[in-house]
């Protein structure tokens, strides 16, 4: 019997659809067999992240009207046979799928997957609704903005009465520099504030952007520092203790030039 | 060419959409479609007859799609994430291309969906 994992925060723009591609990808790496959901109908993205576009024919909205049979829906990766895509529908809008149906959608992907990763569109609204009904367990992303880490604490509120205790929390595209001159807040804030569980924490990395756009998931790339970040995230989610790493140090040995030059 | 504006021209069932499409709009109709305008990543055009796009096609065109096999598509851009024909579908190969820069239409060739150039020079219609 498979887990359902729902990927949510509230605010958009902080990296929902990109921890749904790499966390999923990185339990693919693992050897997991995973499906992903776009539950984000009508502002589908999931399947441009993971360069699957193209492939789409029917989508979820087609599947929960009987209009397909689920196997025909889901998109096989075409670098991981073991990870598959449920697209969202672009056409449609958020109440073209209700809670209920959700829920037998995920209880159906269960039998046939080790993870359901579930992405969740921005907002409190019908999607968000669909998008945690059939979910188990929660992961809440923010970023260290004030903004976003509001956003976060409503969802946490919300997550918990509607029955899903103890959600984990992402930080994503923290600067380390920036926490260290007191310009952003620290991982410490933030979980003081939300007070919640830390899944992991995802320094900012502009080889995401690169990756985003090329529809391959920075846990793909060994020398990204957020791709380490996720394939941490993918391991916890397993089970596995794996400490959080050290966002100070840098890995290149071009990078400790550069700080060595810039100290002196 | 000559032949498939003919046909195109001939039915009357066929609407224009002065209008560039976007992400998640869609038209459906059960003839010919004409655009002028553009068909964006996301939108989808679904029509019974043929497709003329005088724009780029970068979303989903579907012609013939109550089962034309002579149905076609052409566009002064034509670079779709996904052509259906028919019963037929076809999509971009992975990787990058460059956008075509000439008109090009596409049509079901022995059971495959088949992209050729046209060029309208020598072949005025009017």
């Amino acid at each position: 019997m498979g887990e359902v994992l729902v990927i949510t925060s509230g605010k958009g723009g902080v990296g929902k659809t990109t921890a749904t591609a790499n966390i999923g990808t990185g339990l693919a790496l693992m050897g997991k067999k995973i499906v992903m959901v776009d539950t984000d109908i009508g502002l589908r993205n999931l399947d441009v992240v993971m360069g699957l576009e193209n492939r789409i024919v029917y989508d979820i909205v087609d599947v929960v009207q009987g209009n397909c049979r689920l196997k025909q829906a889901l998109i096989k990766d075409k670098r991981f046979e073991n990870m598959y895509l449920l697209p969202a529908a672009q056409t449609k809008d958020k109440t073209a799928v209700s809670e209920e149906q959700m829920k037998n959608l995920s209880d159906n992907l269960k039998t046939e997957f080790d993870y359901i990763v579930i992405d969740c569109p921005a907002g409190i609204e019908q999607g968000f609704k669909n998008a945690i009904a059939g979910a188990e367990k929660a992961v809440v992303v923010t970023t260290p903005e004030v903004s976003a880490v509001r956003d976060a604490d409503r969802i946490v509120g919300l997550l918990e009465s509607s029955g899903l205790r103890e959600p984990k929390l992402i930080i994503n595209r923290i600067r380390p520099q920036m926490v260290k001159k007191g310009d952003m807040m620290s991982m410490e804030d933030i979980i003081e504030i939300l007070a919640v569980d830390l899944l992991g924490v995802v320094p900012d990395d502009e080889s995401v952007v690169v990756s985003t756009n090329r529809g391959e998931p920075a846990v793909m790339d060994k020398a990204s520092r957020a791709g380490q970040a996720f394939r941490n995230i993918s391991q916890r989610i397993t089970g596995e203790e794996i400490p959080l790493m050290n966002l100070e140090a840098n890995s290149g040995w071009l990078e400790k030039i550069k700080r060595w030059v810039t100290k002196s | 060419m000559k032949e498939m504006l003919d046909t195109a021209l001939s039915s009357e069932n066929t609407i224009l959409i002065q209008k560039t499409l976007r992400s998640g709009q869609s038209i459906k109709h059960s003839g010919n479609v004409v655009i002028l305008g553009d068909v964006n990543p996301g939108a989808e055009v679904v029509a019974g007859g043929h497709v003329v796009v005088m724009g780029a096609v970068r979303g989903m065109v579907h012609a013939g799609a109550f089962g034309d096999e002579n149905a076609t598509v052409t566009a002064f851009c034509l670079n779709p994430i996904q052509l259906r024909i028919c019963n037929y579908i076809t999509r971009i190969p992975d990787g990058n291309h460059p956008e075509p820069t000439e008109p090009e239409t596409a049509r079901i060739i022995n059971q495959g969906i088949v992209i050729e150039n046209i060029s309208l020079q020598g072949n005025r219609l009017f």
